[in-house]
């Protein structure tokens, strides 16, 4: 399943987030995003807007299609 | 003066190293609780004359993605610096030390300056400073940059200033990445570079910006044919998707290390404050009105129920006391007619007319301090980025346009931050369009005499009009220049933090500050020189002003604005000097409509009607950026074609846009 798939507030392990664009790809890792790391989908802004996810204590916010990428698992 | 020491102030963004660079030198530089408030390099002195210390902008690691980040690597490739202060976020420590790590591969003499000690105790995270300094080998200093706490054994440490000799760091990256690395080291040699391990190691994670500062570099295909090699070998044996990540992997298990021996978490954090006010701000439905109702809420504090009756105190005391007190003063000491006119006509209705708008600044400013000192910042931009988008823009361009509100120069210098270097263009382009600070005291004259009525919802208009045109005007500059390339968006939403007074009170004082300086200097001498034009004509001194030489050059412009609803010589040149400073306008027509014994707005409601005053202020708005703006545009975009392109566009759709709403307001009946 994607990111997108969760519901609002609840976590899960990242499998694989390596179809994000490069650059977005290169940030999330700099910003400590990696492989079984717990994330949590925080919330989805309407109409197809950006989402909020948290990881490592940090809260992020990256686009919706992005966030389809980012595989995880429960 | 030469100083002995040149420190350098790097770490990851909004990790407190400004507020430190301003409280061990005493200066101010923009603070702000966003990533990337810092975009270009600052020297300064550090107390006592200890030496000099450098601000920079935030990074994560020396591989550059957007222009700020770009300005570190270059800086600590090509500056020469004694030492690095490595500001490390105490309650981030994990994702900190990645650049950490990578500064003490460097081998450069480093300490550490652990900030926000204070929010680290708040999360019950216990650091034992002792065994993180002796296991990284550099002295670790506790600090909180903002309250100047733990300040004084930083500036003591480097007034000792014995240093040891650093050996640089050196981590096992496994078989497949070392050799590697032999092979790129090996490649170096030819060139004259220092530190050729680690400029390896930065090659191999996709730092293609120090390549540029090898001279006469001609191995890059060499190159590219090991990174990938590399990338793919790792990625069949399984070890890494890709080599980033492979590299950031191993130097996370050496801070993990580093970290269980000298870090403890007592508890386990609750939903913090943020939490809570971020369910609010970023609401599904409530997010964008909440952003508006705070923006109006700003406008009607600053024109209606706060700024304006202290505008109208401070003018009364310039028009009535103060006046009178210069003009006894000059009678006094017998100034001729010539300076007494000049002062009183000139300058003191000149420079006067803009400075009674001083407390409606200070409360913008404010304001604007306090949004970007408490976190919401980035937030306005998550909320604004599914708009922003359909634009061909993202939301952290937002940022920029809003700082443009209180001046367009450090708007344009903030898109700096942007990744996509498309996108970076149009924001600078855009920022023009935001209606600053200076262009305040225009709508305030003009809503003061034609609505003083409705005079935050007119304001207000304008500033929404200026921000829809800057949208429509990406919309098509987006969909004809750049078509393709993607948009990209990421944003990273630190903690909210209460702002302090003190830290407010200084950031709005500079920023006002600026403009009190403007009327002492643009503003002094082009109210002088207006002045001068008004006074002086063909004919000779003193003469009637429909005669002057002011009125000759307006006449010349005059015609064209007829169509617009004001076609006089006063209103044209008051635009023309507007160049200068937008505050100017103001001046100008202070001086020009002051001459005679009349009031200012009596005299101005028989040139213009509403109509053609709100006209006039969307031209105002939109016609041309002014002087300073002009020349960032030209440096940032390094393009002179672009600086004319952004006053082509204003001039020509201010005119436009003028034109329709005078035509079709007359054809309404509004005239
Ligand atoms: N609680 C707390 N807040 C701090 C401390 N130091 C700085 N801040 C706040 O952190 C925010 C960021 O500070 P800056 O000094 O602008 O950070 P910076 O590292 O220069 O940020 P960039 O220029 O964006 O890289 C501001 O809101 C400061 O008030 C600290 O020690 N404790
Ligand atoms: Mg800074």
């Amino acid at each position: 399943m994607n990111l997108t798939e969760l519901a609002q507030g609840e976590k899960a392990h990242v499998r694989d987030f390596s179809a994000v664009s490069k650059i977005v790809q290169r940030r999330l890792v700099q910003l400590g995003v990696k492989e079984n790391e717990e994330i949590c989908l925080k919330r989805k802004l309407p109409f197809g807007g950006p989402c909020m996810i948290e990881t490592c204590g940090l809260c992020i916010s990256i686009r919706l299609d992005e966030a389809m990428r980012i595989e995880v698992r429960k | 003066m030469m100083h002995a020491q040149q420190i350098a102030l790097i770490g990851n963004p909004n990790t407190g190293k400004t507020s430190l660079f301003n409280s061990l030198t005493g200066s101010y530089e923009y603070v702000g609780n966003w990533s990337g408030v810092t975009v270009e390099k600052k020297v300064g002195i550090i107390k006592k004359q200890l030496g000099e210390l450098i601000d920079l902008p935030g990074i994560y690691t020396i591989s550059p993605i957007s222009k700020d980040e770009g300005v570190v690597t270059d800086f600590l490739l090509q500056d020469s610096f004694t030492d690095i202060l490595n500001i490390v976020d105490a309650s981030q420590l994990k994702r900190n030390l990645q650049l950490t790590v990578q500064l003490l591969e460097l081998g450069k003499p480093m300490v550490i300056g652990l900030n926000m000690t204070d929010v680290a105790k708040l999360r019950g995270i216990k650091i034992d400073y002792q065994c993180l300094s002796s296991s990284l080998g550099i002295p670790v200093m506790p600090i909180v940059a903002r309250t100047g706490k733990g300040c004084k054994d930083l500036i003591n440490y480097f007034k000792e200033n014995e240093k040891k000799t650093i050996h640089p760091l050196t981590l096992d990256y496994g078989p497949v990445v070392e050799s590697a690395i032999g092979r790129i080291t090996s490649l170096l040699t030819a060139y004259n570079v220092q530190h050729k391990r680690w400029m390896a190691l930065q090659i191999l994670e996709g730092n293609n910006r120090i390549l540029s500062q090898i001279k006469g570099f001609s191995h890059l295909q060499e190159l590219e044919q090991i990174c990938s090699q590399t990338e793919s070998e790792l990625l069949n044996k399984n070890i890494a998707q890709t080599l980033q990540q492979h590299i950031h992997h191993i130097r996370e298990a050496y801070i993990d290390s580093l970290l269980n021996s000298s870090v403890s978490i007592s508890k386990q954090s609750m939903p913090t404050l943020t939490d809570q006010v971020d369910r609010i701000v970023t609401h599904k439905l409530l997010g964008i009105p909440i952003f508006l109702g705070l923006m109006f809420l700003m406008f009607m504090l600053t024109f209606d129920w706060l700024g304006f009756p202290l505008s109208d105190l401070l003018d009364a005391f310039f028009t009535g006391p103060l006046t009178d007190a210069i003009e006894s003063f000059l009678q006094v000491i017998g100034a001729s007619a010539f300076i007494e006119a000049l002062v009183l006509n000139g300058i003191v209705s000149g420079v006067g007319g803009v400075l009674v708008f001083i407390p409606q600044i200070f409360i913008l400013f404010f304001f604007l301090s306090l949004l970007e000192d408490s976190g919401y910042m980035a937030r306005v931009a998550v909320v604004m980025d599914r708009l922003m988008e359909g634009i061909g823009l993202n939301g952290k361009a937002f940022i920029p346009l809003i700082i443009g509100f209180g001046c367009n120069v450090p708007g344009v210098m903030a898109a700096r931050t942007i990744e996509q270097p498309k996108e970076r263009m149009l924001t600078i382009m855009l920022t023009p369009f935001m209606s600053c600070s200076a262009r305040l005291p225009v709508y305030a004259l003009f809503v003061g005499a034609f609505f003083a009525k409705y005079q935050a919802l007119v304001v207000l208009s304008l500033y929404l009009l200026g921000i829809f045109v800057a949208l429509i005007v990406a919309k098509v500059m987006s969909s004809t220049t750049y078509k393709n390339e993607k948009s990209l968006f990421i944003m990273e939403l630190p903690p909210y933090r209460l702002p302090q007074v003190r830290t407010l009170w200084r950031s709005t004082w500079e920023k006002g500050k600026g403009f009190i300086r403007k009327a002492g200097t643009y503003i002094f001498g082009g109210s002088v020189l207006i002045w001068f034009l008004s006074y002086a004509g063909p004919s000779g001194f003193a003469v009637d002003m429909n005669d002057s030489f002011l009125a000759l050059i307006g006449g010349l412009i005059a015609p064209i604005l007829i169509p617009l609803g004001f076609g006089t010589w006063q209103a044209a040149a008051s635009l023309l000097t507007g160049f200068l400073a937008k505050e100017v306008v103001v001046a100008t027509m202070s001086i020009i409509y002051f001459v005679p014994e009349a009031q200012l707005q009596g005299f101005m409601v028989e040139q213009f009607s509403p109509l053609s005053a709100y006209g006039f202020m969307v031209f105002v708005l939109l016609y041309v950026p002014c002087l300073a703006t002009v020349a960032v545009i030209k440096k940032e975009s390094h393009s002179k074609k672009w600086m004319f392109l952004s006053i082509a566009y204003g001039l020509s759709i201010a005119y436009i846009l003028v034109l329709i709403i005078y035509q079709v307001g007359k054809l309404v009946g509004l005239a």
